[in-house]
């Protein structure tokens, strides 16, 4: 007897095959019985899969309302990003003076360059606060000194950085279960 | 949604008439499929802020509802796929109730982390096929529709997610 493969009976168990495949499988488990134990199998893992349905009771009005808010700032960002950077094909110097424009740039980079190539004084670069990640954590240094936020030897962590200089790091502890998000902000 | 956009307030009562009118929806949508609270709050923005950021595209303002689900829909999958770290339970918090023993809160924990083992077996496209037809019932043409792919490959991301699961609690059982 030929059996039908695995595929079609987990098809056929949440009735989702054609209507002449079904008929087909339907003729097959009406004598076989270790495919419809088999699709009985696939049955029992439909039964137990809408545990996954249920939905917290949470403050739905409050949700609403930060999704709302952060949509509307999300919005505004995108709109400040688009205003600060024009489409290049409104730009009358595309037209005019291709040339001259991208001979400028060329100019303007190799100068770029050569000054951020010049070796910096050391007082210099300690200017700012500088966020890095290390095998233990972030840490932070400023004007000589660290500050550390270790990760409690959790080797799996983790990082991210946003355009404001701010470090994330995220863990779940092996042992605990227990998840730490850790964000340091600097300003 | 598929008026001509107009500056000022208008637009603004327009934006958050559209997220008033399909956040719920959308968050548990996005909920079933990545199975954590603070994701799902943050991907429901994200879906939004894309939705509203591109409205040019819908044509037809009646498939709102459905355009919307989709770029949700994608958007978690994006998510998951990106997204190597374990999603957790929360449901000793958040499913707390006067009406349930300590006992049964523990025994539906439980049971929803075994759930959620399963699924870190798939890949997010058979997860999320899995979860449409199987939690949430829809039929597969609609799967298709949201997963912007043909019936066929729909039900194999479904045969291959009940086969994946079957296995997984075949070996838990043992």
């Amino acid at each position: 007897m030929r059996h039908p493969n695995q595929a079609t009976l987990a098809l056929h168990a949440g009735g989702d095959l054609g209507p002449f495949a079904r008929w087909l499988t339907s003729r097959h488990l009406a004598r076989c019985e270790s495919c419809r134990e088999e699709v009985a199998a696939f049955d029992e893992v439909r039964q137990s899969l809408p545990g996954l349905a249920e939905v917290p009771d949470l403050p739905w009005n409050r949700l609403a309302a930060e999704i709302k808010a952060n949509v509307r700032l999300g919005l505004a960002a995108g709109e400040c990003v688009r205003s600060v950077d024009p489409p290049l094909r409104q730009s009358g110097l595309i037209h005019g003076g291709r040339a001259a424009v991208a001979f400028a740039c060329a100019a303007v980079l190799v100068v770029t360059g050569m000054v951020l190539e010049r070796p910096l004084p050391p007082a210099a670069r300690e200017e700012g606060p500088l966020v890095q990640n290390t095998p233990y954590g972030i840490e932070v240094r400023a004007g000589g000194q660290t500050l550390g936020l270790t990760n409690n030897g959790v080797q799996r962590v983790t990082y991210s950085l946003d355009a404001q200089g701010s470090m994330g790091a995220r863990y779940v502890d092996p042992e605990t279960g227990a998840v730490t998000i850790n964000t340091v902000y600097v300003q | 949604m598929s008026d001509v956009i107009e500056p000022g307030l208008e637009l603004l009562e327009r934006q958050n008439r559209f997220v008033s009118e399909h956040f719920r929806r959308i968050f548990v949508q996005i909920y079933h499929l990545v199975q954590n609270v603070a994701d799902a709050q943050d991907l429901t923005q994200e879906a939004f802020i894309k939705a509203l950021q591109h409205q040019e595209q819908l044509k037809d303002g009646q498939k709102a509802a459905q355009w919307l689900s989709r770029i949700a829909t994608n958007t978690a999958i994006d998510f998951l796929r990106r997204s190597s770290r374990a999603t957790f339970s929360e449901l000793e918090d958040a499913f707390e109730s006067g009406s349930e023993t300590p006992e049964q809160i523990l025994l539906r924990s439980e049971h929803r982390e075994y759930l959620e083992d399963g699924l870190r077996l798939l890949s997010p496209r058979e997860r999320a096929a899995l979860i449409m037809r199987d939690v949430e019932g829809l039929p597969a043409e609609e799967v298709a529709q949201r997963l912007n792919c043909s019936k066929a490959t729909v039900r194999s991301h479904i045969a291959n997610g009940r086969t994946k699961f079957r296995r997984y609690m075949e070996k838990r059982k043992r």
